[in-house]
């Protein structure tokens, strides 16, 4: 079209389109996501949980950013979540919404790993896709941890208190390690500030690179099919666009979740409890939060059956060999054809998720 | 109070009242509203000569016949098991009033019923005319079960200055009418229908997202299209009627909404207003996803999207009937009838001559209660608490006692009892609790019982030796 022309507002339009495609390729993006397409199958509800987790971890980054401007670290730490919770505007809904999708954002993460190891999503070329998830499964525990304390009501302090024993009880390192990331041998005000610097600063800086390469791959790749899809012929495998359909029902998903954390948030708003106080003593059945409960319960047995060191030892050993396990399963079930090793693989992902589960409500069972 | 206490220790017996009510409801209403989907629906596929319409809806209809019949019917009558516990006194005053009411409600019932079955039941066995034509009395009689019940329930909002007039005279029934077409009647009836009707077109796209749409793409396409039509008068319509619904409750009514309004920020006296604008967020959310979800990419519409919409349209009725029961209080019945069973009229009484000392089975307990004088207070203490705080409160769990009271000594809690006690007209628990009433001595006792669930078990020895606090673990 000749820009010298008057321009009618189609016409307008167009040449701003122009002048961003040539700055920045919408037409080659718009072709590429037409042309992609996502399985459409039976099964296709579990690849809706990569999506939910990255939903919950922008509500995370939103409210986050906004109970940054009121938090202060420190000495003050619990009178300004006081202050957020029941004096500032809307602060209690803020401040709900923070917590409650985190936890919501653990669980995502937790069956979008499950889902992917059971369609098999690890499997060549998905390698890395794994490893990077893992990644980013570790990170979010620690975002859970150092957030939990940032309050200090006495809720947050005796559970970091016993949640720190994890870390502790690894061999060798584990008392230095501990004593650094608390700021001594007490959980104080300078604990809340370290925690507040890995909370906000240290590993949002490490989780965005693993975010976006773990996106990327995704991209890259495609979604994976599950092993019932591709025994089945190509031509009998179904599809749908990208873009706009899956791309709508994604949207949808984010939709129908903002309901469930917002439902949450505003009929449950998140308590805030009494200021911590180190002399007090701890208040029954302390517990960290549900997804430390099964390495917490595990150390607790342990150290049950094997009283002293050795308990610790071989509690830190288990988990230690576990997640070695659990880490290099693309290279146990690396082939594509559905074979013993397969099934094996199998059986090794429903125990682990039987346990887990198992042990999690032991760990209630027993406070 | 003529009735024993009902303790339902979690939930509340409102909880259990509340929770068998949001399903009745959803069902109930798709009941009223389906039955003229299936009718129309019918109508139209023949009229168009659309033969592939017909196999979805003889299993539309199937569906909706195991729904109601099955499910709707049972929890309906669990609606009243529940209402009876938990609320007795509030159960008798209405059925004093429209025994008649509900006879005529299950006349329609039985008709509703039976003309269900037979409409799935003789699918190709019987002329196509009169088929229809039983999925129209079947619609009808439907709807007259609505009209008779909506009269019912709004009486319980507001049942009307004749009414209110007469209460307690004995001779109610004489206004029967006056009670049933009540202020808020026509207003609820028509918001009520319009959510019928929505309901209709969403367990419809329940059968739709059965259809495989790459087999059959245009006939799935059509029949969400059509469906979601369904929505479309209760989305522009519903927030007309509820201006109009609002108009006609009380003022203390509005009051309190208005105080929900104006303190939302600080999040406290909100729960009414949270629950209204929870059903705005489901509402706008069912119409974006049925038309993004649905409608545009109804080929690959499977049914984890369609029982998603039920489950959102699930909370919405929910947030809704919470919002209009919230609406009500401190009544049960409005202005005659506090939410714990105490009539207005009796305060004074029970204020004198004492709450339990009016309550045979109370007293019951009471002498038979061996203990220390400490002991016997705290069981005191509790059967008040059962008796006037049981309804909407529970000792943990739902609107637990343990947390709004956490932190506070026998002097805090003695403050919040006589200001629940005193009423005055200031007082913003006037605007959602009933008072609190009873001698002197209840009301102390009353303070004894509630200083048990917030003391911390290791610091009194008293908390040891009252049996009812074992299941207390933190």
């Amino acid at each position: 079209m000749d820009a010298s022309l008057s321009p009618k507002p189609e016409a307008k339009k167009t040449r701003i389109y122009h002048w961003l495609d040539e700055r920045l390729g919408i037409e080659g993006m718009l072709v590429h996501a037409k042309e992609k397409t996502v399985p459409s199958h039976k099964h296709q509800f579990w690849y809706y949980w990569g999506g939910i987790s990255l939903f919950f971890f922008v509500v995370q980054v939103l409210s986050g950013i906004l109970l940054l401007v009121y938090y202060r670290p420190g000495a003050e730490a619990y009178e300004s979540v006081r202050q957020i919770t029941y004096d500032i505007q809307f602060g209690w809904l803020i401040r709900s919404a923070h917590s409650w999708s985190a936890n919501l954002m653990v669980f995502a993460v937790f069956v979008h790993m499950f889902s992917v190891f059971f369609m098999k999503a690890y499997r060549r070329p998905r390698e890395f896709g794994w490893w990077s998830g893992l990644g980013l499964l570790g990170l979010t525990m620690v975002f859970g941890f150092s957030g939990y304390l940032l309050p200090m009501d006495d809720l947050a302090y005796f559970a970091t208190k016993v949640g720190l024993e994890i870390p502790a009880s690894i061999p060798l390192v584990g008392t230095i390690v501990t004593d650094i990331v608390r700021g001594g041998e007490e959980i104080t005000a300078v604990t809340t500030q370290r925690f507040f610097a890995l909370h906000v600063v240290i590993l949002p800086l490490l989780y965005l690179p693993f975010l976006a390469f773990h996106v990327w791959l995704v991209q890259k790749h495609g979604n994976a099919l599950p092993p019932s899809e591709e025994e089945k012929p190509a031509a009998e495998r179904r599809t749908i666009r990208f873009f706009p359909d899956f791309l709508a029902k994604d949207f949808g998903m984010w939709l129908l979740m903002l309901n469930v954390l917002a439902i949450l948030a505003s009929m449950y708003p998140w308590q805030l409890g009494p200021q911590a106080d180190a002399l007090a003593s701890a208040p029954q059945g302390i517990h960290p939060e549900w997804y430390f409960m099964s390495q917490f319960q595990i150390l607790k047995v342990f150290g049950r059956w094997f009283p002293g060191a050795t308990g610790e030892f071989l509690g830190i050993a288990l988990f230690t060999i576990g997640l070695i396990l659990w880490s290099i399963i693309p290279f146990i079930d690396a082939e594509s054809k559905n074979g013993k090793r397969a099934k094996l693989v199998n059986y090794i992902g429903l125990a682990a998720l039987c346990g887990l589960i198992a042990v999690t409500i032991w760990g209630y069972w027993e406070l | 109070m003529n009735y024993p206490f009902w303790n339902v220790p979690y939930l509340s017996g409102g909880g259990v009242i509340a929770l068998i009510a949001t399903y009745h409801l959803l069902i109930a209403l798709f009941a009223v509203g389906g039955g003229l989907y299936l009718a129309v629906a019918e109508r139209k596929a023949r009229r168009e000569g659309r033969t592939d319409w017909l196999p979805i809806l003889k299993k539309h209809s199937k569906f909706f016949l195991i729904l109601t019949a099955a499910f709707g019917t049972t929890s309906g009558v669990g609606i009243w098991f529940a209402i009876g516990l938990a609320n007795p006194e509030a159960t008798s005053t209405l059925i004093h009033n429209f025994v008649f009411g509900w006879a005529i409600e299950y006349v329609f019932f039985i008709v509703e019923l039976t003309t269900a079955a037979v409409y799935y039941y003789t699918w190709d066995k019987i002329e196509p005319k009169l088929h229809l034509m039983i999925g129209y009395i079947y619609a009808a009689s439907s709807f007259l079960t609505l009209v008779i019940i909506n009269g019912i329930l709004t009486f319980m909002l507001t049942p009307g200055e004749t009414w209110l007039s007469v209460a307690g005279s004995g001779n109610e029934a004489s206004v029967f009418w006056y009670a049933f077409f009540n202020p808020t009647y026509f207003p609820s009836l028509f918001l009520r229908t319009l959510i019928c009707w929505n309901l209709a077109g969403i367990w419809a796209l329940v059968t739709a997202a059965r259809i495989d749409g790459f087999k059959q793409p245009r006939l799935k396409h059509e029949i969400i299209s059509w469906s979601a039509k369904w929505l479309i008068p209760g989305f522009v319509l519903v927030p007309l009627c509820f201006l109009w619904y609002l108009a006609m409750v009380p003022e203390s009514s509005k009051q309190l909404l208005d105080l929900g309004i104006s303190t939302i920020g600080q999040g406290t006296f909100t729960q009414v207003t949270r629950s209204v604008l929870i059903t705005v967020m489901t509402s706008a959310t069912i119409l974006a996803l049925v038309y993004f979800v649905a409608v545009r990419n109804s080929k690959s519409f499977g049914l984890g999207w369609a029982i998603s919409l039920v489950l959102l349209a699930f909370a919405a009725t929910a947030a809704t009937e919470q919002a209009r029961e919230m609406l009500r209080k401190p009544y049960v019945v409005g202005n005659f009838m506090y939410s714990n069973g105490v009539r207005k009229s009796e305060v004074e009484k029970f204020n004198a001559e004492g709450y339990l000392t009016h309550s045979p089975w109370a007293q019951t307990e009471v002498k038979n209660f061996y203990g220390d004088a400490e002991t016997a207070l705290v069981k005191k203490g509790e059967l008040m608490f059962r008796g006037q705080c049981g309804a909407c409160h529970t000792e943990t769990g739902y609107r637990a006692m343990k947390e709004l009271l956490k932190g506070r000594d026998e002097r805090s809690i003695e403050n919040i009892l006589t200001t629940l006690h005193d009423y005055k007209e200031d007082s913003p628990y006037r605007k959602y609790m009933p008072p609190l009433v009873g001698n002197p001595d209840e009301i102390a006792a009353l303070v004894k019982y509630l200083r048990t669930l917030t003391v911390p078990s290791h610091e009194t020895a008293l908390q040891q030796s009252t049996p009812l606090k074992t299941e207390t673990k933190n």
